[in-house]
């Protein structure tokens, strides 16, 4: 056995030793990563799955045009003031009659959303057929009764249920849920409504619009700005002093925090351009200025990593530098710039900081109809939704996350799809 | 370019391969020169074991040539030289079919001076007439492969242009020997003997010449066969 | 040696052992002018004292040569010589490197190159260029051969468009291989056909001059092959030049032979002479694999 062979052979247990060790390592990262991931995972959706559903209560209305003060035939402002508010009081105390103490009754009002009575309105609104008959409608519930119902709590043993509902509340909540008045159906205003200070009424609506508003505007400025300067860095600049300071200053601003941006939006869009406040079209504009550098210097890359030999074969074909650019390096980068450009979105879609400096953390119930109506985003309202004390908020923080979480995912899956429709082999 | 550089290429086996090829060559002429002077003696001192040795040894040229040849064919395939190393090759390839023919003629030599022993009686043997003629010749053969070691043009040349006087003498000894056989006509097996000899040596003669051109293709990388010497001298000699 | 001779009886000591020489190196100091005949009568491409420069640095040195109609001339030369250099002068690939400077006439036809008469764009679908490493475009083979012609705007519809393709297929002697997967990509080819796709390519704009650089380095015998028979029947309608790494493919396919070292073109002469007695001492030296 010659030397060579004896003292590989030694040292190849120690060399297959360390492999196998740093394989556990990777393998235990990994581990670690998936295990954090379904984490939060599980953490948010626990939390935030009751948020999609919401109790409702049945009651009997008597549309009685005296109580609600208006006339027969009521014009369309003699509704808008009708007294429905007494009316679904009325409704209440004669269910339950007994209840005859002020303080009692404030607390049986309190087992109805104070939406409930705008419900009423719109149902009347849209069918006014229905004034001075009887009908048989589901109103929301309080958020207190909803989380109660929600939480499956025995209602006939009030001690053993956390709760800031009295005793007495749950007596009634009981009557009702064995009278079958009581249901938890799938919670629609959660996606058709702007934000409450009503849990039970809030809705992600009009921050999902924000946030789509936003990043439309982000993505129809950075995307078509950042690929025209990165072809025109990479393709045709000389070689000088000047690109360098702006490929240094390009590198550099991808660094600057966010809120930066945020203070130069406020400065310049707002007090100088005098854009409308807490609008879309603010926040798109400066999230794209940060989007930016990130879409640039991943086009750069992408378009860096198409093989040289292909422009000098259109090239030395007679094609134009211009040509040269469209006709094959264009599309062979464009996987890569779509990439850099998801990357980018993703970074704006999550961002915070900056659009609270240009008052997108408004309180907005109506859901945004244009790019210059006040609006907010969806990570703002995962932030104030998580900063309000009801208790019901939490658990319409974590499906606001939820709501992200899945525009994110159908934003990623509509770039694999461009993607790969784009690809080309070369 | 004088000089071969054979110690030069970036491949040193190569460098072994035409080294050994040429040493092969200069061996194998020293064997042929040797073959020559051996059969011109035996023939002039009717040395008859010289004259024996002198056939039996023809085969050792002939397996020298086809051991040159392999080489050569060896060099072709696996090295595919060019310019210089390309006309070595071919100039070696040529040589030594040359000095081949060289080797039958000595050995032609060798068997005419053994028949000549056995024809041997008191007349006149003729065998001294043809003392000059090989002289020539040797001297020619010996400075042709001189030329071919030393790649000397000028002398391959000069060598080239001794073959009008080994001609000469060549016709000079056939009128000779015409002349004896008109005196004495029983002579005449004898006679052809000498003749064929004569013929043999002018034959070696003409083949130290092709050698002289090989030597010059060589060098100068110019075929100068069948061409006048008056063109060559114009070109080559200063 | 195994002969059946004692070599001992023979004196070899006659055999002039020369010292090792730097005589070439000397001669190419010296070097002013090519040695050779780098002109020819009518030719297609005239380059008169070209130098260039990258930078500061000095790539090619006062280079004339001739490139004429109906021949290929094969640069050789080791690595570093220049040769690809000055072929990417002859259609102006060099003006992509900035700091590239050309100095010197270049003329296709009598026009000068870097004139302004002859756009870069123009020359380079006259002058058309074939690369090392086989470059398809990702498109179809159809595209591929299809995009000088669209780009220059050579045909008026589909009809003549496929009969330019077709023929230009032929032409590099790769349409029986591929007329049933005209739609099929360019990468989905062999290595040697893909590089008969570039030349059916760059002769689908009908050029005047086809440039090869080093067209065969990253194929196989076969494939080289047919790409050198490739060379010999375009012969007939261009004017070729080729920068070639193998001397072999140099002496098969050319029909004079341009030999450039440390940036000047130091011999020219027909191939046949080249390769059989190279006039100057560095060719030799080169071409017979001799340390220069």
């Amino acid at each position: 056995m010659s030397d060579t062979t004896t003292k590989v052979r030694a040292s190849l247990k120690k060399r297959y030793a360390a492999e196998k060790r740093f394989r556990l390592y990777g393998v235990t990262a990994i581990a670690a990563s998936i295990g954090f991931l379904f984490i939060l995972l599980f953490s948010i959706v626990g939390k935030g799955l009751p948020a999609f559903k919401s109790t409702f209560v049945k009651l009997d209305v008597q549309l009685d045009s005296a109580t609600l003060g208006i006339s027969d035939e009521p014009t369309e402002a003699e509704l808008r003031a009708a007294n429905f508010g007494g009316l679904i009081k009325q409704t209440m105390r004669d269910r339950f009659p007994e209840v005859s103490s002020r303080g009692d009754k404030k607390a049986l009002y309190q087992l109805l959303s104070t939406g409930a009575e705008y419900e009423l309105y719109d149902k009347v609104k849209a069918d006014r057929e229905l004034l001075d008959s009887t009908i048989s409608l589901w109103l929301p519930a309080d958020d207190e009764l909803s989380a109660l119902i929600k939480s499956d709590a025995d209602l006939s043993n009030p001690d053993s249920i956390v709760t800031r509902m009295s005793d007495k509340q749950i007596a009634w909540a009981k009557s009702l849920k064995d009278a079958g008045q009581l249901e938890v159906r799938f919670n629609r205003t959660f996606f058709t409504n702007g934000d409450s200070r009503e849990p039970e009424l809030a809705g992600i609506r009009a921050a999902l619009m924000g946030s789509a508003f936003t990043l439309l505007i982000t993505f129809a400025l950075s995307f078509p700005i950042a690929v025209a300067a990165a072809i025109y860095l990479e393709e045709f600049a000389p070689q000088n002093r000047w690109t360098d300071i702006v490929e240094v200053n390009i590198n550099n601003l991808a660094a600057v925090p966010s809120i930066v941006f945020g203070l130069l939006g406020l400065a310049v869009f707002i007090n100088f351009f005098h854009l409308p406040r807490s609008a879309p079209v603010v926040g798109g504009i400066v999230l794209s200025l940060m989007t930016l550098p990130t879409i640039i210097i991943s086009s750069r890359a992408a378009l860096k990593a198409v093989p040289p030999s292909i422009r000098e074969a259109a090239r030395g074909l007679g094609a134009s530098p211009l040509q040269v650019v469209t006709h094959h390096v264009l599309p062979l980068a464009m996987p890569g710039i779509l990439t850099g450009t998801i990357i980018g979105l993703a970074q704006a879609l999550g961002e915070t900081a900056p659009l609270l400096m240009i008052g997108m953390v408004a309180f907005i119930v109506d859901i945004p109809a244009s790019v210059t109506d006040a609006a907010t985003v969806l990570p703002v309202q995962v932030f104030l939704w998580a900063d309000s004390p009801e208790r019901a908020f939490v658990e319409k923080t974590s499906a606001a996350i939820m709501v992200l979480l899945v525009f994110l995912v159908v934003m990623n899956a509509l770039a694999v799809f461009l993607r790969k429709k784009f690809e080309r082999r070369w | 370019m004088d000089k071969l550089h054979l110690d030069q290429h970036i491949s040193q086996q190569f460098n072994m391969e035409l080294e050994d090829i040429r040493n092969k060559v200069l061996t194998m002429g020293g064997l042929v020169e040797q073959q020559v002077t051996n059969g011109l003696t035996a023939l002039l001192e009717a040395d008859n074991d010289l004259a024996s040795k002198v056939a039996e040894s023809d085969f050792e040229i002939n397996k020298m040539e086809v051991d040159i040849d392999e080489d050569c064919t060896q060099v072709l395939a696996r090295r595919q030289p060019t310019a210089s190393d390309l006309r070595l090759i071919v100039t070696v390839i040529k040589v030594i079919t040359d000095l081949e023919r060289i080797g039958d003629e000595a050995e032609k030599l060798g068997r005419f001076s053994r028949d000549l022993t056995d024809m041997a009686d008191d007349l006149p043997s003729y065998r001294k007439e043809l003392r000059h003629l090989g002289e020539l010749v040797k001297s020619m053969l010996h400075d042709s492969l001189d030329a071919f070691a030393r790649l000397d043009v000028d002398a391959a040349l000069a060598i080239a242009q001794r073959d009008e006087d080994v001609n000469d003498e060549y016709r000079t000894l056939e009128r000779l020997l015409g002349t004896h056989l008109v005196e004495d006509p029983r002579q005449v097996s004898k006679l052809f003997k000498i003749t064929w000899c004569a013929r043999a040596l002018e034959r070696i003669g003409d083949h130290s010449v092709n050698i002289c051109e090989y030597v010059v293709y060589l060098v100068k990388g110019r075929d100068i066969r069948h061409t006048s010497f008056d063109d060559i001298r114009s070109e080559f000699i200063k | 040696m195994n002969t059946a001779v004692a070599t001992d009886t023979i004196d070899t000591s006659f055999i002039p052992r020369d010292p090792v020489k730097d005589s070439a190196q000397e001669a190419f100091h010296k070097l002013t002018e090519t040695v050779g005949t780098p002109t020819v009568e009518n030719a297609k491409m005239r380059s008169r004292d070209v130098n260039v420069f990258y930078g500061e640095k000095q790539a090619i040195f006062d280079v004339n040569l001739d490139i004429g109609n109906n021949e290929v001339v094969a640069m050789i030369g080791p690595s570093g010589c220049g040769k690809s250099t000055f072929l990417r002068c002859l259609n102006r690939m060099n003006d992509t490197i900035p700091s590239c400077r050309v100095t010197g006439d270049l003329s296709l036809d009598g026009e000068d190159l870097y004139g302004a008469d002859l756009d870069p764009v123009l020359l380079r679908a006259r002058v058309g260029m074939v690369f090392q490493k086989p470059n398809p475009f990702a498109k179809s083979i159809y595209d591929n051969v299809a995009y000088g012609p669209r780009i220059h705007g050579l045909s008026s519809n589909r009809a003549e468009l496929d009969d330019i393709v077709v023929d230009s297929l032929r032409k590099a002697g790769l349409y029986d291989e591929v007329k049933d997967r005209l739609d099929a990509p360019g990468t989905s080819l062999s290595g040697g056909q893909q590089q008969r796709l570039c030349i059916a390519r760059s002769i689908a704009v009908s050029p005047e001059v086809i440039l090869m650089d080093e067209p065969c380095s990253a194929l196989d015998p076969i494939a080289t092959a047919r790409i050198e028979e490739l060379i010999d029947e375009l012969r007939q309608n261009y004017a070729i030049a080729i920068v070639t790494h193998s001397m072999q493919q140099a002496a098969r396919v050319s029909q004079r032979t341009a030999y450039f070292h440390l940036g000047k073109l130091v011999e020219v002469n027909a191939t046949n002479d080249v390769f059989t007695n190279p006039q100057h001492e560095l060719t030799e030296n080169y071409i017979t694999g001799r340390f220069g």
